[in-house]
């Protein structure tokens, strides 16, 4: 049931001075699909996610959109083309409230002249993300409550309320369950579902295995910055997913270049 | 929201976090206890009765004109600070820019405007109006300067600022050839807006409400919002589509065009641009910042906090000062208030966040 391909990245590359984290990685994502990215601790995943959101820009390589060459100079373009992401660290800014969180970049002002000099309609963005919030439906704080005094659930909860609320292309969510309990979590994976029934293309990062083959429809397995694998969720176990991933089963290449 | 109208079923079971409810007597007294502004009144009070018991005289009128004039001069580059130091940033400049910008327009009101000492009345407002967006223009160049060497040529905000402060204090002895220019003294509409001479002089009433608009921008605009955000998370602001160097640079602009109408006020305050005249007050606005409760790690700091600083920074001052400590001892008082502000910050976000 997945359909066109709606993000695409070709032959990326990504230095961090002499360290390679991405090294000429390439794959789609189809609308209504859920790819899930893994890989062991430093393979390159969240750099992946980095270029793809346009926090990052490559060293080398090509994006596509709907089938149009991008290059992302920066987040706000990727946003504005609808690419939303969770990065796995630091997503938030901890000084400011639920709602400030959530709406960050996109606020709602008040009518008239004071809209237009930036005066914020903060009734109205606290009510929207409570609403917001209470349909993922996590762990729900109140909107007008600090983030730093949140617990790492909410936090994580306020991140990915905020995510699904603004995408409408691409969600890219970097180990969107870290911090949560098991209900929780199950939560999340609800989200994933209901993101991919819009028509969403999700690419899903995940060092929780079961999670990984319960909720996507292919897998991508990174290794050393180099895509070692890709293939529909059906082809894995436990077992041959592990194996893939510390490289004791060798591999070819199925999708991709 | 854009999506609402997506039709995802809400989850019934889960319980969404309560609003509080109306807090007990005592709870809602430890609460008001806790919040920074009241101790900042608190102390402020405090100060007042205490020189008042030890020098009569200090309750009174003059004192308070005499508080409120020097509170003017300050309070504009430390409501410039206060913006600065909640994106994560440090501003020396401003100190210099007071002196720069006085000095600057003193000579254009002098030499390009004729303003000599005949010149008076209805007469005097044209220039002193030129003057006042020359004074502010020169800051506006000064912060814009900041903002080019932090965001173009990735200079951290102390060393960039630094080096400005040092070049606008070199610049305005050039200009100056280190003597004060221009003697307003009998300039009759200056002398008028003297706070000096008038407790709530216009120039006193000029900076209350560019305060207060500092203030509404801080706090209830997207401007505000932004300047926290980068201060909080630099990371999560410019993954949430800031741009965050434009917006660093309106920040240092704002900074030094308010430093610049400081100059303005400071050269009406003196009768005359001098070179000097703000040498130090970066000092003083770092001071009331920080005893107003902002944090120099960025993300945290309020205006009203800011204003009481300044406010509670020049009781101190003037109280000492009358009630016979030697001067010297002035520096010593307001050092062991910067810490004391400090500490109390650092115990309280321990309590604050588990
Ligand atoms: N900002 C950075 N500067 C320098 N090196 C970096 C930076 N970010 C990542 N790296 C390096 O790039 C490599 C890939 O890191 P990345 O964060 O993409 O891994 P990951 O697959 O997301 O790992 P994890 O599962 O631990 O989150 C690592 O070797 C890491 O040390
Ligand atoms: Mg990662």
């Amino acid at each position: 049931m997945t359909g066109e391909v709606i993000y695409e990245v070709k032959n990326v590359s990504k230095r961090y001075g002499s360290v390679v984290a991405l090294d000429g990685a390439s794959l789609k994502l189809h609308a209504g699909e859920v790819l899930g990215l893994v890989g062991d601790n430093g393979a390159g995943k969240s750099t992946l996610v980095k270029v793809l959101s346009g926090a990052h820009q490559p060293n080398g390589g090509k994006i596509y959109l709907d089938g149009v060459e991008r290059t992302w100079g920066s987040p706000r373009e990727a946003l504005e083309a609808g690419v939303e992401t969770l990065y796995q660290d630091s997503g938030l800014a901890p000084h400011l409230t639920v709602s400030q969180n959530v709406f960050l970049g996109r606020e709602k002002t008040v009518k008239g002249i004071f809209g237009k000099m930036g005066f914020l309609a903060r009734k109205e963005m606290e009510h929207d993300a409570h609403e917001d919030l209470e349909r993922v439906g996590i762990a729900v704080p109140a909107s007008d409550r600090p983030v730093s005094q949140l617990s790492g659930g909410q936090r994580q909860a306020v991140a990915i309320g905020r995510a699904v609320a603004w995408a409408r292309r691409v969600i890219i969510l970097d180990e969107p369950t870290n911090h949560l309990g098991a209900r929780q979590a199950g939560e999340v994976l609800q989200v994933v579902r209901a993101a991919k029934a819009k028509g969403l293309g999700v690419i899903f990062i995940s060092h929780t295995l079961p999670h990984v083959l319960e909720v996507t429809d292919r897998v991508v397995v990174l290794r050393l910055g180099k895509i070692v694998m890709d293939a529909p969720t059906s082809e894995f176990d436990g077992d041959r997913l592990i194996g893939v991933l510390t490289g004791t089963i060798q591999t070819v290449r199925v999708e991709g270049d | 929201m854009t999506n609402s109208n997506q039709t995802t079923a809400r989850k019934p079971g889960i319980p969404a976090e309560q609003k509080p409810v109306p807090l007990a007597l005592t709870a809602r007294i430890s609460t008001l206890a806790s919040n920074q502004s009241t101790i900042l009144i608190g102390v402020m009070v405090l100060l007042i009765v205490v020189f008042s018991v030890l020098e009569p005289k200090f309750f009174s009128a003059p004192t308070a004109s005499n508080i409120l004039t020097d509170w003017g001069s300050v309070v504009l580059i430390a409501v410039g600070q206060t913006f600065v130091v909640i994106s994560g940033g440090i501003d020396l400049s401003v100190g210099a820019i007071i002196g720069l910008s006085g000095v600057v327009s003193a000579w254009t009101m002098a030499n390009v405007l004729k303003v000599d000492q005949t010149v008076s009345g209805a007469d005097a407002s044209g220039p002193l109006l030129i003057g006042t967006l020359v004074s502010v223009g020169v800051g506006l160049l000064v912060g814009l300067t900041n903002a080019f060497l932090i965001n173009k040529l990735r200079i951290v905000p102390f060393i960039a600022t630094l080096s400005t402060m040092g070049a606008a204090l070199g610049l305005s002895v050039i200009i100056s050839s280190g003597q004060p220019i221009g003697s307003a003294n009998n300039f009759s509409l200056i002398a008028a807006m003297d706070p000096k001479t008038n407790p709530l002089s216009w120039a006193l009433i000029v900076v209350i409400v560019v305060v207060t608009i500092a203030g509404l921008f801080l706090h209830k605009a997207r401007f505000g919002l932004y300047t926290y955000a980068i201060g909080s998370n630099t990371f999560a602001a410019r993954g949430a589509g800031i741009n965050v160097e434009r917006h660093l640079t309106l920040v240092y602009a704002l900074s030094g065009a308010l430093a610049g109408l400081a100059g303005m006020y400071v050269y009406l305050r003196l009768g005359a641009g001098s070179p000097s005249s703000g040498t130090g007050r970066e000092l003083d606005a770092i001071a009331a910042v920080v005893i107003g409760g902002a944090s120099l790690m960025g993300g945290i700091g309020r205006i009203w906090g800011t204003v009481l600083g300044a406010l509670i920074l020049f009781t101190v001052q003037s109280g000492l000062i009358m009630v016979g400590v030697a001067p010297d001892w002035k520096k010593v008082v307001v050092a062991i208030l910067i810490a004391a502000a400090v500490a109390a910050q650092t115990l309280q976000s321990k309590n604050g966040r588990k």
